[in-house]
């Protein structure tokens, strides 16, 4: 009832500021010279009012006011609806006064405000001009406002100070040096800072010390951890396959390939191309395949009878979308289906950007092929032998593509792509029963001279393979003993032109239902080269059993040769089997066009995202390094930096960040960390003072330090710090350290939780095995999301679960008798200083008296509980505890620090 | 003088508004000790307060749990929905085909496999007649397997759905095709929306619970009740039968209720301290969660344990109190309801019935499962009948999809036991209470259960049906997401008229 009344009133309410409104538009109107923006004033009233029926998805009566030339062009009823220059003729305008309602438009809504109807009427009158959103512009040098105020430390700065006198708000001075440390610290590394380094800066009071610090954190092995923990998110990384059976995937070598780079400070352009097209880099060396492994984190469907291709468009699709999302801040899923409805995107530009990752090897198949295959040291120095003899012996050419299939086992055709199978079945990969036949459709043979495949059989066989029809001439015939595994096969053929029908005819010494045979996959190559040089026979002996050894693998991009090329077409209405046009690999027309010598192919794309002209990558990148230290964006949404995302407050400094990030420090992201965390915005005390809290409660005009609670694996690497059980062990397989039972409940799967042992349970979240259906349950908790696809930013909640993680979590339970235990070994005999020592190294700073009187308080009633008590004493001290009362009450205390929301947050 | 008594009420008004923020105000400083709609309301407001596009959103930042009257007074105030993870043999239960039994054995005709797709069907498979006996029930007098004797008593309060369909006919994506309106992961799921929707009548429980049984979670995982875009405090809150019922619910071994109390309370006294020097409202809301988190600690094991429930409602319900079983999950699916939880989604795992073992047979394993679920789910009916629940509590049985009238012959073999395979073209769903006309059954499936003849029903209309019998318009309940609105049945939807009293 009250909310009806209140709707009467403010009804008033708008009437009245309507009439005002519109006397300061009649204002408005009279200047000629003020011009109308179609940014900031015509295209939001046109996306709020006018584009769900006549724009990307909807185009009623033939009117469109997603694009100019749509906009200006004939209708239904035949004539344009806006004819620029003449809002007295336009029916655009007619259309939005009209007092009949089934004329009035929006139709069946509220009419438009006299401001918009004001706004919209004078940009007819100047001639209707389309104007381009700020995020689709490229970044220009900018000019740094310039202020005279001894708070100022850097450029940073200027921009916030400019912004904070026009709002008559003055910044807040410098953090306490103990506040500070442990918010630089935290933001740079993820961890409370070394005991020396921590020292050092709080006995330096030169002006240099806090520099010192910043370089000192910055160099630090821990902030190559910290920043990858990040980008995992945006990765979508996870050590499972996805989907109902949710397998494991062995792709940690990637996580390992981005502590590395963030570490050496590989520069963001070198960093992305890395990631999106290095395996067509020019000699690609491990590390550059295994970067591209970032679009190998897609999820693999292994459900029994899906459909592979569906699947593989689906990772595809998630590629193009991730592309956008995580590193140029655009939602571009719309497009998949019609124009983008509020952004300048075309429907089929969705597809030929799409084409750019259509042509990649992996096919959504359980064995997840491409794996780069790694070699142990002896086979590694072999397989450099082996190059090296190819790189002197043969063409470069023919020496790359050993390498690769070395590398790679591709280009090789899956065994799934056979079908008419009949006495055997097709599952994991086809299988043959006695007697057995398949048919392997319409492969490249192309006069190639040998034909390989990979097989394993338990039994003798004799399998014959025929070209074009079962009965049709024998290509090649074969006859072997039981393998015991796997096994490659090389069979030399006639030289053959073309594409053909293979006939596969099994028959073995197998009889019954069981599987006699299982192929992986065949390939149809040239005899291995050379024959005339000297060291030949040794040099092909090499390469079989080096195609045969033992490697440990890693998803990885391969892209297609000519043979295997797809076609990519328009998907109608975004469905995959209503196959349209078909396009060719581009970028959007409203972006930077290709750089004159890309490629079209990933690497092309690449070298567009880091070109200069790029409007969103840099301005993306450095958009979120700033939410990572403030707590929000510049632009509050990482995700969607154009016209459907919020306004930057402070776009002047997000266009001022992005030019230095590319231009003066060259793409370093340290440099401009750095330069970040050395303004006075940065070190400003977070303290809210009643102002601020009412004028700017989230701090979007940084009138205060930030103040933001921490992710899920800081508050428990930090933990795992102060209690002095950190194990800073890096890199390596993924670990699991203690979870419930029963977390892991996936159908169809064996694989268990298995418990690390020793200082494995004690390693960096960002070991911590990640499966996509059931995430590590305090990370999710903390709002870690399950990285099916793409977490471009953590939305942070405050829940009671929150609170009881951090209580009762065994895990923090083990933390926190390592953390008592130290506050024993610190503190003397005497409590107070106990519980004050072990803030101290929290905090960093001396416990005030109300906190340690609320803490002792707490050990004394607990004390007295467990004297009473000896075996409730033994339970939560466990194995660290004496067994006497005094160690059980220090874990309460301990555990209950460990819940300080001081802790939990960056102060 | 009519200007000014207008301008009086301005004034009265914008005092009114003046005096309802600096309430909420005064609440965020000084009310630190009280909790509830204060602690999740600044858990949000930070995040989403901010949004531009939270106008068009439904919920109230400062409270986003608070309970809500819906869009016109609806039937039911909570929802138990029961899923068979893996999609029961329609034509071994619901869906009675004598005509398929004449075709027993024979090959399948070309005309049935012509341009379909099967998961795991190969070749010419043979047809597979039915394999339970069927009879006529209740005053009603609908058709049902024997397999489920005590489902036939109630059968008179049960609308049958004869013709549903999808389009998915893997588990997953027709998983969430069924409780998110698409079968790609990212909306959010039904009991998101309905909790987003009417809030929650319990401030010291979860308004949506999510309760697994079978061994496994669904295969679609917590995708099938995540809150997708909207705000988390809706996502389905998974409750466990064994171990602790929520994750951490449980104090540390070693440590007394008094000694947490203590604990809490010198968190937060600490972090009152905190507050003094830094004026953040975000740890007053920690103050209130760690509260809140002391009262879940209580109230979640109490309506969680089902050992002091009745004799006579064990024997009912066939419950075994400790173990993790569909049985137990009705009793307390029964019991959260009456707590005032909106939304109860169960998830029995164990129904996906290829042949390819005894467990997956049409006449072993559905047999079965069957056993194990007719009771409990006919003793709820019965029970909610008798406190006078069923009325307002809406019922719904339903699976992904379906399976085929044929046998299916993995591998192109003939397998081991009698099974089939993954169908989406028809199967059975219902519906009980709630508002639901109880003895009807609408729409018709072909003669042996392959395609539907009429009365096709897709998830959406499962989906704009529930919603109706709560009070929503399923076209209107909508979420402002990525620039546009978003609505659960997507574009499209109908309510089911004919099975509502």
């Amino acid at each position: 009832m009250t909310l009806f009344k209140e709707r009467i009133v403010s009804k008033k309410f708008l009437i009245i500021s309507g009439i005002l409104v519109l006397v300061i538009a009649i204002t408005f109107m009279a200047m000629p010279s003020s011009k109308v923006d179609f940014n900031t004033e015509v295209k939001p009233i046109l996306n709020k009012k006018c584009i769900t029926c006549h724009g990307g998805v909807k185009q009623k009566a033939g009117f469109s006011v997603l694009f100019r030339e749509e906009a200006l062009g004939n209708t239904e009823s035949g004539k344009p609806a806006i004819i620029p220059g003449h809002p007295e003729q336009s029916e655009f305008i007619k259309r939005i006064t009209a007092k009949d309602p089934e004329e009035r438009m929006p139709y069946k809504h509220p009419a438009l405000s006299s401001e918009e109807i004001a706004i919209l009427t004078k940009w007819v009158k100047q001639g209707a001009e389309w104007g381009e959103h700020w995020a689709y512009i490229p970044v220009t040098e900018p000019d740094v406002p310039s202020n005279s105020n001894s708070w100022i430390k850097n450029n940073i700065d200027h921009y916030i100070f400019s912004k904070l006198k026009e709002e008559k708000l003055s910044p807040s001075q410098e953090a306490d040096k103990s506040v500070l440390l442990r918010r630089l610290s935290i933001d740079l590394t993820g961890l409370p800072a070394p005991e020396k380094i921590a020292k050092r800066y709080l006995q330096d009071n030169s002006d240099k010390a806090y520099e010192n610090l910043v370089d000192e954190l910055l160099a630090s092995s821990s902030y190559g951890e910290r920043w990858t923990s990040m980008w995992l998110d945006l990765a979508r990384y996870a050590d499972t396959k996805g989907y109902e059976k949710d397998g494991g995937r062995n792709i940690w070598k990637y996580r390992d390939w981005l502590i590395n780079a963030f570490n050496k400070d590989k520069p963001y352009n070198e960093f992305l191309t890395e990631q999106i097209a290095g395996d067509l880099m020019p000699d690609p060396d491990d590390a550059k395949y295994i970067a591209t492994a970032f679009h190998r984190n897609t999820m693999t469907n292994d459900e029994g009878g899906t459909d592979n291709e569906e699947f593989r468009t689906s990772a595809v699709l998630d590629r193009v979308s991730t592309t956008w999302s995580a590193l140029m801040g655009t939602t571009f899923n719309c497009v998949q289906c019609h124009s983008h409805p509020y952004d300048p995107f075309k429907h089929e530009e969705y597809y030929k950007f799409m084409a750019f990752f259509n042509n990649s090897r992996d096919e959504d198949t359980e064995t997840d092929y491409p794996l780069l295959r790694q070699y142990n040291a002896v086979d590694s120095t072999k397989l450099f032998q082996l190059i090296d003899w190819l790189n002197k012996n043969v063409s470069k050419e023919k020496a790359k593509e050993y390498y690769l299939f070395l590398k790679t086992w591709q280009p090789a055709i899956n065994s799934l792509k056979c079908d008419s199978v009949n006495n055997g079945s097709i599952a994991v990969l086809t299988n043959l029963r006695n007697n057995g036949t398949c048919r392997l459709k319409n492969v490249p043979i192309n006069n190639h001279r040998q034909f390989s495949f990979r097989y394993n059989s338990d039994y003798n066989i004799k399998l014959s393979v025929y070209l074009d029809s079962a009965n049709g001439a024998q290509l090649a015939s074969y006859s072997s003993a039981k393998t015991n595994g796997w096994k490659i096969v090389s069979l030399d053929i006639n030289s053959i032109p073309g594409r053909h029908n293979l006939f596969f005819k099994l028959s073995s010494s197998q009889s019954g239902d069981a599987t006699a045979l299982t192929f992986d996959w065949f390939r149809f190559s040239d005899p291995f080269p050379g024959a005339d040089k000297l060291g030949y026979a040794s040099a092909k002996q090499q390469y079989e059993e080096l195609l045969s050894a033992p490697a440990e693998t890693t998803p990885v991009m391969v892209e297609n040769n000519t043979d295997l090329f797809r076609t990519t077409n328009v998907f109608i209405r975004g469905n995959r089997l209503s196959k349209g046009k078909e396009v060719t690999p581009d970028v959007p027309h409203i972006m930077n066009p290709m750089p004159a010598n890309a490629p079209k192919n990933r690497l092309g794309l690449a070298m567009w995202l880091t070109d200069k002209k790029n409007p969103l990558v840099a301005r993306t990148m450095v958009n979120r390094l700033w939410e990572q230290l403030f707590g929000y964006g510049i632009a509050e949404t990482l995700e969607d930096l154009g016209t459907q995302g919020i306004t930057p407050t402070h776009k002047d400094l997000l266009d001022y960040l992005a030019f230095q990030f590319m231009n003066d420090y060259n793409w370093s992201i340290k440099k401009i960390l750095k330069e970040i965390v050395l303004s006075a915005t940065y070190r400003q005390d977070s303290k809210f003072s009643k102002e601020l809290l009412e004028k700017d409660p989230n701090n979007k005009l940084y009138a205060r330090g930030p103040r933001v609670r921490l992710t899920g694996e800081q508050i428990r690497d930090q933990a795992l710090c102060v209690s002095n059980v950190l194990s800073h062990k890096m890199y390596g397989k993924s670990v699991m350290p203690f979870q419930p039972d029963g977390v892991w409940r996936s159908p169809y799967s064996a694989e268990t939780w298995n418990l690390s042992q020793g200082e494995d349970q004690y390693r960096r979240a960002v070991y911590t095995y990640w499966k996509r259906s059931a995430p590590y349950p305090s990370m999710l908790m903390f709002d870690g999301g399950t990285r099916d696809v793409c977490v471009t930013r953590r939305i942070r909640t405050n829940t009671p679960l929150q609170a009881l993680t951090t209580l009762n979590d065994s895990s923090y339970l083990v933390m926190a008798r390592f953390f008592a235990n130290r506050m024993n070994e610190i503190g003397g005999k005497d409590i107070n200083s106990k519980i004050g020592k072990g803030y101290e190294a929290m905090m960093y700073k001396s416990i005030s008296a109300g906190r340690l009187n609320a803490l002792v308080q707490l050990y004394n009633n607990s004390l007295e509980k467990y004297q009473k008590n000896t075996m409730a004493r033994a339970e939560i001290a466990g194995d660290l505890g004496k067994n006497n009362p005094s160690d059980a009450a220090m874990v309460v205390v301990a555990s209950a620090m460990l819940n300080m929301d001081e802790w939990l947050n960056k102060n | 003088m009519k200007k000014d008594i207008h301008n009086q009420k301005l004034v009265k008004e914008a005092n009114r508004t003046m005096l309802q923020q600096s309430t909420r105000r005064h609440f965020l400083k000084e009310g630190a000790m009280g909790f509830g709609a204060l602690a999740l309301g600044s858990m949000l407001g930070g995040c989403f307060g901010n949004s531009s596009s939270s106008s068009a959103n439904l919920f109230d930042a400062t409270n986003p749990l608070a309970p809500r009257p819906p869009m016109f007074p609806g039937k039911a105030k909570s929802v138990i929905y029961l899923h068979m993870a893996g999609a029961p043999s329609q034509l071994e239960i619901f869906s009675y085909k004598p005509e398929l039994s004449k075709l027993d054995g024979q090959d399948c005709p070309p005309s049935l496999l012509a341009g379909k797709k099967f998961a795991f069907i190969q070749g010419v498979p043979k047809m597979l007649g039915p394999q339970a006996n069927f009879r006529r029930h209740g005053e009603s007098g609908i058709w049902l397997s024997d397999n489920l004797p005590h489902l036939s008593t109630v059968i008179d309060d049960i609308a049958m759905l004869n013709a549903v369909t999808t389009d998915q006919f893997n588990h997953a994506p027709g998983q969430l095709l069924m409780h998110t309106g698409s079968a790609r992961l990212g909306r959010p799921s039904i009991g998101s929306w309905v909790t987003y929707g009417m809030g929650s009548e319990n401030k010291n429980l979860p308004g949506f619970v999510v309760l697994t049984s079978g061994g496994n979670d669904p295969d679609a995982g917590k995708s099938a009740w995540g809150s997708g875009f909207l705000p988390s405090v809706y996502q389905g809150v998974q409750c466990r039968g064994e171990g602790d019922p929520v994750l951490f619910i449980k104090d540390p071994k070693g440590m007394d209720r008094d000694i947490r109390k203590a604990s809490i309370d010198a968190i937060n006294k600490v972090n009152q301290e905190q507050y003094q020097e830094y004026n953040d409202p975000e740890i007053l809301s920690r103050i209130s969660q760690y509260e809140m988190a002391y009262k879940m600690q209580i109230s979640v094991p109490g309506v969680m344990d089902i050992n002091d429930e009745p004799a006579y409602i064990h024997e009912m319900y066939g419950t075994k109190p400790g173990e993790a079983c569909f049985a137990n999950n009705v009793l307390l699916a029964r019991k959260l309801v009456e707590k005032g939880v909106r939304f109860v989604q169960l998830f029995d795992w164990g129904w996906d019935n290829h042949g390819d073992s005894a467990f997956n047979a049409v006449d072993i394993g559905l047999v079965n499962k069957c056993r194990k679920v007719d009771k409990p789910i006919t003793a709820l009916i019965l029970d909610l009948k008798q406190r006078g629940l069923l009325d307002e509590t809406l019922i719904v049985w339903g699976s992904e999809f379906g399976r085929t009238p044929m046998q299916e012959n993995r591998e192109g073999k003939k397998m081991a036991f009698k099974g089939r395979d993954h169908h989406a073209g028809a199967f059975s769903m219902w519906m009980a209470g709630g508002g639901i006309k109880g003895g009807t059954s609408y729409g018709e499936s072909d003669e042996i259960g392959y395609n539907i003849v009429s009365g096709k029903t897709e998830a959406f209309d499962i989906q704009a049906t529930i919603l109706n019998q709560l009070g929503f318009d399923h076209e209107k309940l909508t979420y402002e997401s990525q620039g546009r609105p978003f609505r659960l049945t997507d574009v499209s939807g109908k309510v089911i008229t004919d099975i509502i009293a």
